[in-house]
């Protein structure tokens, strides 16, 4: 991390960050912090080489971000890969970023627009999570969805068939365009 | 045809009035002058003759026929010219129609006895007829004066008939010019130019220390005029006493010559022959010694030899204004001696004078193509060749063709330097060299810039350019290893005196400067040479900096301040001692250049290194303090009094290699001890060992000697396994000190090439056996002489380098990007070359953060493509799946 912080009057994104997230110019020095701590993130994703899960800001904004998670294998949606998108807001890392499924995802937690229900995304969030702890549960709420409050009620009932579901799985998927 | 009308006879009324007597007389009197005339002539001008001859003139004029009369007097000379003269001249010339091809042959003593002989035998010929023109010219003369009792034009008639006559002569002999006449000239000259070069050079030798006094003095020497009438008066008296018969000779030659109509003919010959035996003699004098001027001696020659003889020339013909005071009373040897006439209107004359000027110009010429033809060879051999770099310089003041420098030596430079056969080490040191000596000839920098620049463009394309310079810059010591020169030695005396330098221009841009300190500034001010680039600024401005046009071969400073620390790093390391005085004036040296912020990391190394010192030893105090019988020093035999700690803030080093190493229980104990001991005093910090770095100072006792060396922690700890086990299985050895096999191998060569360990197969082929040598007689032998501390780190070649090298960094670079690029294309599907540019500039900002052109990254695209992580369509870059 020293050395990120190091770098941190360099980076041109500071520039580029109000264009979708309008932030007060009185915290400009939160959103410094904010962006120091997007691209310390950054880092270690990409050196962290996690399989199956990776994220990387969009062209010109830090604050969003795209997703790939791949299915955990031994769970229904191995072999497939979803897209997601990241937004953060100039209070992260103290409000959770808002994470939605591009790709559409046939699953309990997902509704019909790709909102996640996961209580670590809104009441359980802690300014100790990070996006590649984010990534993570998603990726492991793929193969163990919380049944109890779905939001897809259709899928919520088929997963106790693990075959058929399978089946709803790959008749609905989509690959995401190369 | 102006005697004809201005004659009073002649008109056209005199023919009507023509009677027969009239004309029987005229044919009587024609007939006697044409037998006179022939007669006269072939008997040279016999004075019986002239009687009857003028007579017969008087005759004719007296019938207006005297135009007749003389036009053919005039053909009657030209058919005895062509006839006695001419071609009897030319017939001693035959035999040297074949001059030219065959040089050899030629006899120039019998070139000469030729020559005299028919120029004598010519001018006789040549002398008699004009005796009979002037007889002719005398009996129209004696007419008129009876005609008009006065002498209104004879002066006309004369000088008519004989420029007529001149110009016949002129004309017949060049009508009949065989080819190979100005050879046969040229030849002659040559010849007797060089006689004369060897009687002045003989005189030279008499005189040597008189002369050699002459030349110490420089300012003398510059002002040769000077000199050369010291040299003149002392030598003249004698010498020329001896030569002026020579002189004499050619001046004789030359005037017949000049006689017979070949003025400039000649002029050509013996200027050719001048230049040749100037051209001769510079080349004779420069040579290839490069260690001496050359261009003072090659002046004192001009003035000399040819110039002495063309002085004596012209004053013998003449055309010396001085000499026509001095000749008209008397002939004698003495009045054609030069210092007679300069001493007497105290100026040479002009003739000589713009001969002066030639002869200078064109050994100016001469010694420039000389020396630009070898110029690469003269820098070479720089500083020793700068007297030959002197002469340059001042002939191409004279000369003004440096263009013809800059692209001889660029054309040398491609050929014999910039080539792959040619270290690193001896292209930076002629590029050094060639700044040093062009600075001298042009301070300005122009035509450096010129020529440094393929040199700086090849530069940049090896790799090693970077660490050969740093070495160059910092390491005094080390010397080039291809012993062409201590290149490191002179460019640290290069920034040394640039310091100084700096110091100097400081109070020379005070305002303070008087006026007469501008005035004199002014008064040496030159413009730029025509070819400088205005763009550059002006010449005040543009110093010639050595170590900028070091620098701007790499580029820019920082990759150099990099590299710097990364040897930098390599050498503290390594020191076993904590003597860094030589480092810090270099690091001062280079912060005046580079600017103290960029050398900071370096300085904070530095500052460790002062740091560990003092930490080290209050350490030690701290043992001797608490416990004077150390447990651990009791149970090994070595106490911390042996350990030396460099303690290292590893935020502002060059990455650290890490290797693996298991270090024996009793040292490793030792490390751990000191680590406690450092805690205690600078709590909370505490120290990590990087065990694989440093130096070990070991003896190995054997049961006859000892032997000492200074090896690496790897060495150390594996020999250190042969303590208690004299034999190991490559195996094992690697699992007891936890290196890899393949290192260990390469490693533990080291003690094998000094004859402590043998190697022999096991029974596992791929498993090998050390065994310690009993009693090391042969290993005696092998290393040659025990305890040499010095061979320690050079035996341990390609050296298992403590600190990672750019390239390392580079390499580790380009990984961060990799992970960036294939984090970006998994998130993104495909994405252009640009746009992954604009995405890394924006996005990595690791350590370094990312500063590759597009051009880098491309290449570094198409090296991933080729290894099959991404695929490329389309000018879209995808993972490969």
């Amino acid at each position: 991390m020293a050395t990120v912080n190091g770098y941190q009057g360099n980076t041109p994104v500071a520039t580029s960050t109000g264009s979708k997230h309008p932030a007060p110019t009185a915290k400009t020095a939160d959103a410094q912090s904010v962006l120091k701590r997007l691209q310390s993130e950054l880092m270690a994703l990409m050196m962290g080489g996690d399989s199956g899960i990776s994220a990387f800001p969009e062209e010109d904004n830090i604050f969003c971000w795209k997703g790939t998670i791949t299915g955990s294998k031994d769970t229904v949606f191995e072999g497939t890969e979803y897209k997601l998108s990241l937004s953060f807001s100039n209070d992260y890392p103290f409000k959770p970023p808002k994470v939605k499924f591009e790709t559409a995802c046939f699953h309990p937690n997902v509704d019909v627009f790709g909102n996640i229900c996961l209580d670590i995304l809104q009441d359980k969030w802690s300014s100790a999570y990070d996006v590649r702890t984010i990534l993570l549960s998603i990726q492991s709420l793929l193969g163990e969805p919380n049944i109890s409050s779905p939001l897809n009620t259709h899928a919520a009932q088929l997963w106790s068939n693990q075959e058929e579901y399978r089946k709803m799985v790959e008749k609905l998927y989509k690959p995401p365009n190369a | 045809m102006e005697s004809l009308t201005s004659s009073p006879v002649c008109n056209l009324g005199i023919l009507t009035s023509l009677d027969n007597d009239s004309v029987q007389e005229i044919l009587q009197s024609y007939d006697g002058f044409c037998t006179a005339a022939n007669s006269l002539l072939k008997s040279s001008g016999d004075l019986s003759l002239e009687h009857d001859f003028v007579s017969h003139v008087h005759t004719l004029c007296k019938h207006g026929l005297h135009i007749l009369s003389r036009d053919y007097f005039l053909r009657l000379l030209e058919e005895a010219f062509e006839k006695n003269g001419a071609s009897r001249f030319w017939r001693y010339f035959e035999d040297y129609s074949k001059i030219e091809e065959d040089l050899e042959k030629i006899d120039e003593d019998e070139i000469q006895r030729v020559l005299c002989n028919a120029l004598e035998e010519i001018c006789l010929e040549k002398e008699n007829q004009e005796k009979c023109l002037l007889m002719l010219v005398h009996a129209l003369q004696s007419y008129m004066d009876n005609l008009t009792d006065g002498k209104p034009d004879f002066d006309v008639g004369k000088v008519y008939l004989f420029s007529k006559y001149q110009l016949i002569v002129s004309s017949i002999l060049m009508a009949n010019l065989p080819r190979h006449f100005p050879e046969v000239l040229h030849f002659y000259f040559k010849g007797r130019l060089e006689e004369l070069s060897t009687i002045m050079d003989g005189e030279l030798n008499e005189e040597n220390e008189h002369r050699d006094r002459d030349e110490m003095d420089l300012d003398e020497k510059n002002k040769y005029r000077t000199g050369e009438m010291d040299i003149d008066e002392c030598y003249s008296q004698d010498k020329f006493s001896e030569n002026s018969k020579l002189v004499r000779n050619i001046g004789k030659v030359v005037r017949d010559l000049r006689n017979l109509g070949f003025t400039s003919m000649t002029e050509d010959a013996y200027a050719s022959a001048i230049f040749m035996l100037l051209k001769a003699k510079v080349h004779n004098l420069a040579g290839d010694d490069y260690r001496s001027s050359v261009l003072a001696s090659i002046k004192g020659w001009i003035q000399v030899v040819p110039l002495q003889f063309l002085n004596a020339l012209l004053a013998y013909l003449g055309d010396s204004i001085s000499f026509d005071q001095h000749s008209s009373g008397i002939k004698s040897p003495l009045a054609s001696q030069p210092s007679s006439c300069y001493s007497g209107t105290n100026t040479p004359s002009e003739g000589l004078i713009r001969w002066k000027l030639r002869l200078e110009y064109f050994a100016y010429e001469t010694l420039q193509d000389l020396r630009i033809a070898k110029l690469f060879e003269i820098i070479v051999d720089y500083p020793e060749s700068s007297p030959a770099i002197e002469d340059l310089k001042q002939c191409l003041e004279y000369t003004g063709q440096h263009s013809k420098l800059v692209e001889s030596f660029i054309s040398a430079l491609r050929f014999r330097l910039l080539t792959a056969g040619a270290s690193t080490n001896d292209i930076l040191h002629q590029y050094v060299s060639t700044i040093k000596a062009l600075r001298t000839i042009d301070p300005a920098g122009v035509f450096l810039e010129a020529v440094g620049e393929p040199i700086r463009d090849y530069l940049r394309g090896r790799k090693d350019t970077i660490k050969c310079i740093v070495t160059m810059l910092t390491d005094g010591s080390s010397g080039n290893p291809n012993g062409s020169g201590n290149s490191g030695d002179s460019l640290l005396e290069e920034l040394n005196r640039d310091e100084e330098n700096q110091e100097n221009v400081a109070i020379d841009d005070d305002f303070n400067t008087d006026d007469k300190q501008a005035w004199i500034d002014a008064q040496r001010w030159e413009p730029d040479p025509v070819e400088a680039d205005p763009l550059k600024g002006s010449r005040n401005r543009r110093k010639v900096d050595i170590l900028g046009m070091i620098v701007g071969i790499i580029g820019s400073k920082d990759q150099l301040v990099n590299e710097y620390r990364v040897m930098l790093a390599e050498k503290l390391l390594n020191k076993s001692d904590y003597d860094i005085d030589s480092e810090i004036r270099t690091l001062e040296l280079l912060k005046i250049h580079f600017g103290e912020s960029s050398m900071q990391k370096c300085e904070i190394m530095l500052n460790d290194l002062i740091d560990s010192k003092r930490t080290n030893t209050n350490i030690k105090a701290t043992i001797s303090k608490t416990s004077q019988i150390d447990p651990v020093a009791a149970e090994t035999g070595i106490s911390l009094d042996n350990l030396d700690a460099t303690i290292i803030s590893s935020n502002f080093w060059p990455p650290i290699q890490d290797e693996a190493l298991v270090i024996p229980e009793s040292v490793d104990q030792l490390l751990s001890d000191y680590a406690r001991r450092f805690h205690q005093i600078k709590t909370p910090r505490k120290l990590i060992w990087k065990k694989n770095l440093g130096t070990v100072k070991l003896e190995l006792q054997f049961e006859d000697k000892a032997m000492q060396f200074t090896v690496a922690p790897v060495h150390a700890a594996i020999i250190m396994q042969f303590q208690d086990q004299t034999s190991w299985t490559s195996k094992n050895l690697a699992a007891a000190t936890g290196i890899p096999v393949d290192v260990l191998n390469r490693r533990i060569s080291f003690w094998i090439s000094k004859g402590v360990l043998t190697e022999s197969l096991g029974t596992d082929p791929s498993d090998h056996v050390f065994t310690l040598v009993d009693g090391m007689i042969e290993a005696g032998k092998n290393s040659g002489n025990t305890g040499n501390c010095e061979e320690l780190l050079a035996g341990d070649e390609e050296a298992e380098r403590s600190v990672a090298s750019v390239e390392d960094q580079l390499r580790k670079e380009m990984t961060v990007y990799e992970k960036f690029i294939l984090g970006m294309l998994t998130n993104f599907g495909s994405m252009a070359l640009d746009r992954i540019h604009n995405t890394l500039k924006m996005f990595c900002v690791a350590d370094p953060p990312y500063d590759k052109s597009l051009q880098q990254l491309q290449s570094f695209l198409s090296g991933l493509v080729s290894e099959e992580k991404l695929e490329l369509r389309d000018g879209m870059y995808f993972l490969k799946k």
